[in-house]
């Protein structure tokens, strides 16, 4: 008797133990999706459209479940995209969610493996020729989205791969000077609108050595990222990029491009710009909060991250200086992808719509800082925000931040190399020529 | 004494090993005769059943979570598979993701070589080095006469069961331009975890190399010149090492400490009646007695260390200058964020065979120093 009371524990015990491998199997394959859909449809939505119901009638979009998958900015973006995305479920009658991803590049590509990906998706305009190119994204269908010829056409630009468009860009930000008008001023520095200015201003502004800075007890005239994401600009400025147009061939061994990454090199080389890692800052806007800069080269998300971490900072935006060439600037944008398996392709655009039209594109950007992409709902936009208006001069000339799949290995041996360059152990020569060599492999493959 | 039992050594004396074996003989040996023997009518009825019964959660864990994954990372190497669609939807392509990685002239090999480089790098100091601390730390806190036992014990171990992110950070601040180890150590004042100067390069400059023999840029191995393979740890990795070694030590402490603490008594008096110094005893006594655990100590921290990942996403990504990639990372970089994920299969593929070479010299160096 004894032993089989036993017999009977272990029994229990091996099953209590097999099932709590089968729940922990479960929650990691399907919790993304599931537990979050829960949560975040009942905060938003209201309560008595989250009781669940079979899509019904081929055109009404009552009770279709649409779930819309992104990475979350702050808690007041989220709030804000969560009451566009109510307001199209009330019009409409649908069920979307907004579902926010921890880790998102990794999320998203576990349920496009799985193939149960979200309805929507932002799609970063660097990572479009990956998703284009594997067959994860479904293209705009004819008049899905209205007024198409509104939107800019550089992002449309951006969200193109092989002459298809895929998405309508969410909102876009710019690259700009960012300085401190007191410090400008208390020098008697103009703001930089050209190289020879900016290279002069930078050697006024700047009060001391690295460790100084870092310190707290200096400030440089510039910090920026060591990377083709801040440098590439200037080489737009002086009529160059690292390929040409269409994303064919490499165009980085120029006397162009090289003249542009040697007057930026040379900045830093003579001790007028620092890279934030130097001076201790995690990014160059951390730098200029902290006072370790008095000019910076960021977007239109420097405004936010000042008024979070250092609301006492005063600053002004002004445009890139512009080169031998011309102004010359990047644009990042975010776009709305439709899943190729989207369950239900008609209400995904409808969504997408909605969020992306005159109407839902100023609603969406009214409050923030980013910029709508559609060239009707741009004055309007500047007239609230009247301070960062050269951001929006910036999309008139600006470069699309978008290659082909696998260019990460491009850029991976050109950002460490610019980084040796900076820190004097290689030649601007010998990276040019590594870069190009793996740029032509990429390209060609 | 006869190695490779695997078992923990509780007694030197000869006769308890082989006293040992018998039970463990008398048990395997039915099962492997067949099953059906043991079934009918002899006292181990149902005990294996009972066997497979309690292994069960922790070996379909093992299957779900390790074996069937192992397999499917094998079976996607061989693939073209960007990581956006099914695997199943691929194509087969053979041996072309390892071909790329291991023979073709181009970034994907000098990637490659360049983490394996960092990562080898890495192991030489982290894995001595861990070990030989934690050592001494265990030998002086199984000292019977040491007062405050649990205090240390607990110091000691603290850094292990802190998380790693949060340790990385208070070190990215320690070790930043501004920081605490710069304000201590003279010289100039640099942000070690922006640095990508090789220790061995800063060496030799030291001792006025400061240019290379032209054979050494000219030539390479995968790649990478023997001038940049030789370049040891750079001063980010080297922050690294230091951090890691930290938070390492204290687990690997409490292991010998378990170890030490099973070593009875008799044997290191019986030492010292024998006329045995304290070094000798520890030399020739202790030493000894605790290969099996030094045996596992360096086998978990050379796995380990091979696919260090935490501290190198949390603080550089790989860089400066690629001086902190490790396979792993590279792994990560290329499935999530170059969208080539087959590629990143077969790295991992490629990184369980040094780890399994690696683990196979050490198995024959301990083997070999046991037979003097």
């Amino acid at each position: 008797m004894r032993r089989r009371t036993f017999t009977v524990l272990v029994l229990l015990m091996a099953l209590i133990a097999a099932c709590g491998d089968g729940g922990g199997a479960d929650t990691t394959t399907a919790g993304g999706t599931e537990t979050t859909t829960g949560d975040t449809g009942a905060a938003t939505t209201a309560g008595g459209a989250a009781t669940t119901m079979a899509p019904e009638e081929g055109g009404s979009l009552e009770g279709v479940e649409l779930s819309l998958w992104g990475w979350s900015s702050s808690d007041a973006e989220n709030a804000a995209l969560n009451d566009l995305v109510a307001q199209f479920s009330e019009e409409t009658g649908a069920v979307a969610t907004f579902q926010p991803q921890a880790e998102y590049d990794v999320a998203l590509q576990a349920a496009l493996t799985s193939g149960d990906p979200p309805d929507v998706f932002y799609v970063d305009s660097l990572r479009l020729p990956d998703l284009a190119d594997a067959g994860a994204l479904a293209p705009v269908p004819d008049g899905a989205v209205s007024n198409p010829d509104d939107i800019f056409p550089s992002l449309r630009e951006a969200f193109t791969y092989d002459g298809t468009w895929y998405c309508p860009p969410k909102d876009f930000s710019t690259l700009g000077l960012i300085y401190d008008p007191d410090v400008l001023e208390a020098a008697g520095v103009a703001v930089p609108t050209t190289w020879e200015e900016l290279a002069t201003a930078a050697e006024t502004l700047t009060t001391g050595d690295a460790a100084a800075i870092a310190a707290g007890t200096a400030q440089a005239g510039l910090s920026m990222g060591v990377e083709y994401a801040r440098w590439g600009a200037f080489m737009f400025q002086n009529g160059a990029a690292i390929t040409n147009e269409d994303n064919t061939a490499m165009t980085l061994d120029t006397p162009e491009a090289r003249e542009a990454l040697e007057f930026v090199a040379g900045l830093y080389q003579d001790g007028f710009a620092v890279k934030p890692a130097a001076v201790d800052a995690g990014w160059a806007g951390e730098a200029f909060g902290q006072g370790k800069a008095a000019m910076v080269v960021e977007g239109n998300w420097l405004p936010p991250a000042m008024a979070a971490d250092f609301p006492d900072r005063n600053f002004a935006v002004a445009e890139l200086p512009a080169g031998p060439v011309g102004p010359g600037t990047f644009a990042f944008t975010v776009c709305y992808g439709v899943a190729a398996d989207a369950a239900n392709p008609e209400a995904s655009w409808a969504l997408v719509d909605s969020l992306t039209n005159e109407e839902g594109s100023l609603a969406w950007t009214e409050a923030f800082t980013v910029m709508p992409a559609r060239e009707s709902a741009a004055a309007e936009w500047t007239s609230t925000h009247p301070d960062l208006e050269a951001f929006v001069a910036g999309a008139d000339y600006a470069h699309r931040w978008g290659f082909v799949p696998g260019f990460g290995d491009v850029l991976g041996v050109l950002n460490p190399g610019l980084e040796g360059v900076v820190d004097g152990n290689m030649t601007l020569d010998q990276v040019i020529a590594d870069t190009t060599a793996a740029g032509e492999g990429v390209l060609e493959g | 004494m006869t190695t490779g039992s695997g078992g923990r050594v509780d007694d030197p004396a000869p006769a308890v090993p082989v006293a040992e074996a018998p039970p463990i003989v008398s048990e395997a040996a039915p099962a492997a005769a067949g099953p059906f023997k043991v079934r009918r009518g002899t006292p181990l009825k149902g005990a294996s059943g009972l066997g497979w019964l309690f292994s069960a959660p922790a070996f379909t864990g093992l299957l779900v979570f390790v074996a069937i994954p192992i397999v499917l990372t094998a079976w996607v190497s061989l693939r073209d598979w960007s990581g956006l669609v099914s695997p199943f939807a691929t194509e087969y392509v053979g041996f072309e993701n390892y071909n790329e990685l291991l023979f073709e002239d181009g970034v994907r090999r000098t990637d490659l070589a360049i983490s394996i480089r960092n990562n080898f790098y890495y192991v030489l100091f982290v894995v001595p080095m861990q070990t030989a601390i934690a050592f001494v730390l265990a030998v002086i806190l199984n000292n019977k006469f040491l007062k405050g036992k649990g205090f240390f014990r607990t110091s000691y171990y603290f850094p292990s069961i802190t998380s790693s992110i949060a340790v990385t950070l208070i070190f990215l601040f320690l070790f930043q331009t501004s920081g605490a180890i710069n304000a201590i150590l003279p010289g100039e004042s640099i942000n070690w975890f922006d640095n990508a100067n090789g220790l061995f390069h800063n060496a030799l400059g030291v001792i006025g190399i400061e240019d290379p023999p032209v054979w050494m840029i000219e030539n390479g191995f995968m790649g990478v010149t023997y001038w940049q393979w030789i370049a040891g740890p750079s001063v980010a990795m080297f922050a690294i090492i230091l951090l890691v070694t930290w938070t390492s030590i204290g687990t690997f402490m409490l292991i010998f400490l378990a170890g030490l603490q099973s070593i009875p008594e008799s044997v290191e008096e019986a030492a010292k009646v024998d006329g045995a110094s304290t070094f000798q005893t520890f030399w020739h006594v202790t030493i000894p007695l605790m290969k099996p655990t030094i045996f596992f100590v360096v086998t978990i921290g050379l796995i380990a260390t091979w696919q260090v990942f935490d501290q190198i996403y949390a603080t550089n990504f790989g860089g400066p200058q690629k001086t902190t990639l490790t396979p792993a990372f590279l792994t990560y970089f290329q499935s999530f964020t170059n969208s080539e994920a087959a590629l990143g299969a077969a790295i991992a593929m490629l990184l369980l065979l040094v780890i399994m070479f690696s683990t196979f010299l050490q198995r024959r160096f301990i083997k070999s120093t046991g037979e003097r």
